[in-house]
């Protein structure tokens, strides 16, 4: 499957895959809105970490064998068998963060339902990787298993 | 093939999918005692409170057994095993298997206490049966008692507090869910709980007997001497694994049915168990005992279906790990949390409402309690189970971890897989 891939030695920092996962992710779907005046205020899935000396920007790894997926206690998290992507059912998350706990890519975040990302669903390519000015980011599906 | 699974919460299903993944012709027969296909039993709490529909609660959408060919019998209560011919005996039918696995999970232990067997308004708080008695028993002028502060205890606790007019938790410890904080967070965790919820504690005290009128309970006498009036009881002491079944049928049995931690094989070749009433070794301190969790419970049901189905997964590793939620704090624990002894240290970081204590041994890290300060708590899961040595890591771990505490390597694998971009 296709999967997004951060190159840390072409990583700004300047976070704005953060400024346009917000806003692909928000009810406006307008950038200003979104990451000004919504409220609920909507949370960036991929995540930029380090400084401006060295940086990258995390995004879920929608593992093949999703730890999360095995320990949501709810049913709420699955792997989409057509495509691959990992992601959360709204109605029946809980918020527990059971899956936040057992992801070792810190790529969860806290909330009811816990945020995560689901690559853009229906885009042909996620809005972090098209926005990111210096192709830090890949989306790519030259990756193979994956654990 | 023919498997039978008795048990249909996360161990159970997650044996019966991956003997489908495995073996796409067997015949998957899943037994459960329940009254409902697969649900979140972790969710009752949630139901209670109101904030989770009953039909949210599935695990899977009904058709989808049909899909995968896995036969769900429910309301079956299995009274036998009989080894020798292997067959089970449901009511007055047998059921002959060729692989067994037993994922019978817990059973709620009730202390003695006089006059509460038998009473009306005394129950349980373990599936969504005693969920559904207490939803219906419980109103605004419910006056309720939850004997017990561990998590299910003080999940029904919090579900009451939404519901009724006072809640009451009797815990013979002195501090609140003593199985997952230490003193120090304790104290903070039940003031909280005391703002949040007007939760009234009663700790280092039991329940020695009940007032009745006819069969219904009106107060409860704590040791100490006093009355609480009580219109609801709820026992929440614990629970024990559930292993009459195996017990009686000879399997060996220790506090929980014994495995081959590598197989989850029990005594008998052909029968196998998973989840809360079977054994696990922690790999942590080498431990036997019950881990009694749902990561823990999906991993052994999964690989108890593999050996099933003649598959090779293998448990690699087990431990707790474990998250909840309390009137929105947030509790992440992990690994040995209650560790004593000169080998361990640990380390406490505070700030604000937010409380970590990271515990460490030999330059490892072993165990975590987080509280609203779970922020990539996964990272530090990740490094507990890989037995990291923390003296390879570029980063303090003391501050919320993030793939920069990893050297570069490392790094770049987390990030790109063993691509070369």
């Amino acid at each position: 499957m296709k999967r997004i891939y951060a190159i840390e030695e072409l990583c700004l920092n300047c976070r704005l895959c953060e400024v346009y996962c917000k806003t692909a992710h928000s009810q406006s779907k307008d950038i200003i809105k979104a990451n000004k005046f919504e409220t609920p205020a909507p949370v960036s899935r991929v995540t930029v970490y380090g400084d401006n000396f060295l940086s990258a920007a995390l995004n879920c790894r929608h593992c093949d064998d999703p730890r999360c997926v095995k320990a949501c206690i709810t049913g709420a998290m699955t792997k989409d068998k057509k495509t691959g992507i990992v992601y959360v059912n709204e109605e029946k998350c809980i918020g527990c963060m059971t899956c936040l706990a057992v992801c070792p890519y810190g790529c969860i975040k806290v909330g009811k339902p816990a945020v995560k990302c689901d690559l853009c669903r229906n885009e042909e390519e996620p809005a972090c990787v098209k926005n990111c000015p210096n192709h830090a980011l890949i989306y790519t599906d030259l990756g193979g298993e994956d654990k | 093939m023919k498997y039978i699974i008795i048990g249909a919460s996360a161990a159970g299903l997650a044996c019966a999918e991956q003997i489908r993944k495995e073996d796409k012709d067997g015949e998957i027969t899943v037994f459960t005692k329940e009254n409902y296909l697969p649900y979140s039993r972790p969710s009752i709490s949630y139901y209670l409170k109101g904030v989770v529909k009953e039909s949210s609660m599935y695990l899977r959408k009904s058709s989808y057994y049909d899909a995968a060919c896995i036969k769900i019998i429910t309301g079956a209560e299995i009274k036998s095993i009989d080894r020798k011919a292997k067959t089970i005996k449901a009511g007055r039918k047998s059921y002959s298997y060729d692989k067994l696995c037993l994922c019978t999970g817990s059973k709620p232990f009730v202390p003695p206490m006089k006059n509460v067997s038998g009473k009306i308004n005394a129950l349980t708080f373990l599936d969504l049966e005693s969920t559904k008695q207490i939803k219906a028993t419980a109103d605004k002028n419910t006056r309720a008692v939850v004997i017990g502060a561990g998590l299910i205890g003080m999940k029904a606790a919090e579900g009451l507090s939404k519901v009724c007019r006072s809640v009451d938790v009797v815990e013979l410890a002195p501090r609140v869910l003593p199985s997952i904080l230490d003193e120090k967070s304790a104290k903070s965790v039940k003031k909280y709980l005391e703002e949040q919820g007007h939760i009234r504690f009663h700790l280092e005290q039991t329940v020695t007997e009940a007032k009745s009128k006819g069969n219904r309970i009106t107060s409860v006498i704590l040791k100490s001497g006093k009355d609480l009036p009580c219109d609801l009881l709820i026992l929440a002491v614990g629970v024990r694994p559930e292993t009459e079944l195996a017990e009686k049928a000879g399997i060996e049995v220790n506090r929980g049915i014994i495995t081959d931690p590598a197989t989850m094989q029990t005594s008998d070749k052909n029968i196998y168990a998973a989840g809360d009433c079977a054994v696990s070794v922690d790999m942590l301190d080498g431990s036997k005992r019950v881990i009694a969790l749902w990561p823990n419970a999906v991993n052994q049901g999964t690989v108890a279906g593999s050996r099933m189905a003649g598959g090779g997964l293998t448990i690699k590793g087990s431990y707790s790990v474990n998250a909840i939620d309390f009137y929105g704090l947030r509790i992440c624990t992990c690994g040995l949390i209650n560790a004593v002894g000169g080998k361990y240290s640990d380390k406490i970081i505070r700030s604000g409402d937010s409380y970590k204590r990271l515990i460490f041994e030999s330059g490892r890290l072993v165990g975590y309690v987080l509280i609203n300060s779970s922020d990539n708590a996964g990272i530090y899961t990740s490094l507990i189970e890989s037995k990291e040595e923390l003296s390879t890591l570029t980063g303090d771990i003391c501050e919320t971890p993030d793939p920069f505490i990893f050297p570069k390597d490392e790094r770049n694998t987390r990030m790109k897989g063993e691509l070369d971009l």
